[in-house]
């Protein structure tokens, strides 16, 4: 089990100071080296579960266990480090800064970033750049093909490719190492049929080559067929199912309350 | 030739000025108003050291540096706390409450008359500058290594994290970047290198009064980042370029002083407006502020 969450409550006041308990004792395990769907109607709180974890959301009630180490108070920057990645729903490359600045942002290597390091051990560090360079190349090899054209485009801003384009090579960027677990939100969402493809060889190869544990909030249900092996559901703030993909999303009141079927 | 070396020397310190507030202004996106305070507090705190010890330059100033930097954790504690338009008012807040204290800390500061008689920098503790040509060697030397280490900072992996923090502090974060951190870091060296300038000023002019590091010059400085551009090293160096010389300009235009000192105004206003309206990243920027 690389995460555990037990009885994660969290509530929100609206401007008329309403309160409304989104989340009300969520409890789930995630299997090691699986692939595991959180599926939900919009706003059941699947985000917000994601920004629990990854420590963006603190006003929360509950126990939150990352390989067995607590993680209820870290800060979302230490949470980071000690190896959960983040795919964010609208989240693209960041802009103004080129393909390769990016990749190398979400390498775990920081060799280089305190100010006084970077000054007086240049060598140090332009080793380590060249490393990072070296596994981008391989990277965007592995999923695009040799010679693929954004191995030219690695000093273009980030800002210049297509929406579509710029989720994957988020993808891309989470396998620039350090990361045991992945929360991905939503990584088909804006995705043309072709980088649908691409997406899910991404993500099985996080699992089968690199031995990543996936987590992944998904509406797109044949793409969570295809690659989830574990799909938990989210109803009314509780996992109301979780077990086999196929076993969920076939399972009746799943079908009724969530897919109108 | 003296003029035109008095020139170079105060193009020198405003070229420190303006990278300093690049660091936190164009590659942090932090908006800050009070470049000026860090300024002074580098000023004053150099005269202390040059009146009261007999130190070597290279040591008073590293201390200046030093004890500058510490100041700057006071408003890196308000970016921490504070976003966006609370941040500004904040640092402009300080920036009024250093004018206030040197303005009546009489004892100290001097208060409005400020300090006379600023002792000359000495070089090994024993040789005083004195004299515009050995000023002007000495502030190209030191511009010259503010530059490189501007440059190869900003060219740097903390140069890199900076910028990230700039496009989307969310994500620097979600990569394991301990943003406050980074952006003290920012707020340090930029308020040593703002308070280096300020002790060559102090010693050079041999006189300060709080009047030289009130908000105006921090909207001044800002003025010639936004105008030069924000996010690399051309770009302040042309807006120090552009603010030192066109007042220098004027005075051979042959108008009386109080219409040239209006009219100055009005040109770096509107040099603002047409950089903001055609290139808001400035004349040789690289990025736009948030």
């Amino acid at each position: 089990m690389i995460l555990r969450l037990k009885d994660i409550h969290i509530s929100f006041t609206n401007a008329q100071n309403e309160t409304f308990e989104l989340l009300r004792g969520v409890n789930l395990d995630v299997e090691t080296g699986k692939i595991t769907a959180l599926v939900g109607g919009n706003g059941t709180g699947k985000t917000t579960l994601f920004n629990i974890i990854s420590g963006f959301e603190k006003n929360y009630t509950g126990i939150m266990l990352f390989e067995g180490k607590d993680i209820c108070n870290a800060s979302a920057h230490r949470i980071s480090l000690m190896g959960i990645g983040r795919l964010f729903q609208n989240g693209q490359l960041m802009g103004g800064l080129t393909l390769m600045e990016n990749m190398k942002l979400a390498s775990n290597d920081s060799t280089g970033e305190k100010p006084f390091s970077s000054l007086i051990f240049p060598r140090k560090w332009k080793q380590s750049e060249a490393q990072k360079e070296s596994q981008t190349r391989k990277i965007l090899n592995r999923f695009f093909g040799k010679d693929n054209k954004y191995l030219d485009m690695l000093d273009e801003d980030a800002a210049t490719f297509s929406y579509g384009e710029q989720r994957i090579l988020s993808l891309c960027c989470l396998l620039m190492g350090g990361n045991r677990l992945l929360l991905l939100d939503e990584p088909t969402s804006g995705v043309n049929p072709l980088f649908i493809e691409t997406t899910e060889q991404i993500i099985r190869e996080m699992k089968e080559k690199e031995g990543l544990t996936v987590l992944l909030i998904e509406h797109n249900m044949h793409f969570v067929r295809k690659v989830a092996d574990v799909c938990a559901y989210l109803d009314e703030g509780v996992i109301a199912k979780v077990g086999p993909t196929d076993e969920v999303l076939d399972d009746k009141n799943v079908r009724n309350s969530y897919l109108g079927l | 030739m003296e003029y035109v070396f008095h020139i170079i020397i105060m193009l020198n310190i405003y070229i420190m000025l303006v990278l300093s507030a690049n660091l936190t202004i164009g590659m942090a996106n932090l908006l800050t108003m009070c470049q000026a305070a860090f300024y002074g507090i580098g000023a004053y705190i150099g005269t202390f050291f040059l009146t009261q010890f007999n130190l070597p330059f290279v040591v008073i100033a590293f201390l200046v540096m030093v004890i500058t930097g510490t100041f700057s954790f006071l408003v890196s504690f308000a970016s921490v706390r504070l976003k966006d338009d609370y941040f500004v008012i904040a640092t402009m807040g300080f920036q009024l409450i250093f004018f206030t204290i040197l303005y009546n800390w009489t004892d100290v500061t001097g208060g409005p008359h400020g300090l006379l008689d600023v002792p000359g920098i000495k070089l090994f503790g024993v040789y005083e500058l004195s004299g515009v040509y050995e000023y002007l060697i000495l502030s190209l030397i030191i511009t010259a290594i503010v530059v490189w280490l501007f440059h190869n900072l900003a060219s740097s992996p903390f140069g890199r994290v900076l910028n990230a923090i700039r496009a989307d502090e969310t994500m620097a974060l979600a990569m394991g970047r301990d943003t406050a951190m980074f952006k003290s870091w920012a707020f340090f060296l930029s308020a040593a290198i703002a308070g280096l300038a300020g002790v060559v000023y102090a010693s050079y002019n041999s006189y300060i009064n709080p009047n030289s590091f009130k908000l105006d010059e921090s909207i001044f400085i800002l003025s010639a980042l936004f105008i030069g551009g924000i996010g690399n090293t051309k770009g302040p160096i042309l807006g120090a370029l552009f603010v030192v010389i066109i007042p220098e300009l004027l005075r051979f235009v042959g108008l009386p002083n109080t219409i040239a000192a209006n009219l100055r105004q009005i040109i770096y206003g509107l040099s603002l407006v047409l950089v903001m309206y055609y290139r808001p990243q400035g004349i040789l920027g690289k990025t736009i502020l948030k």
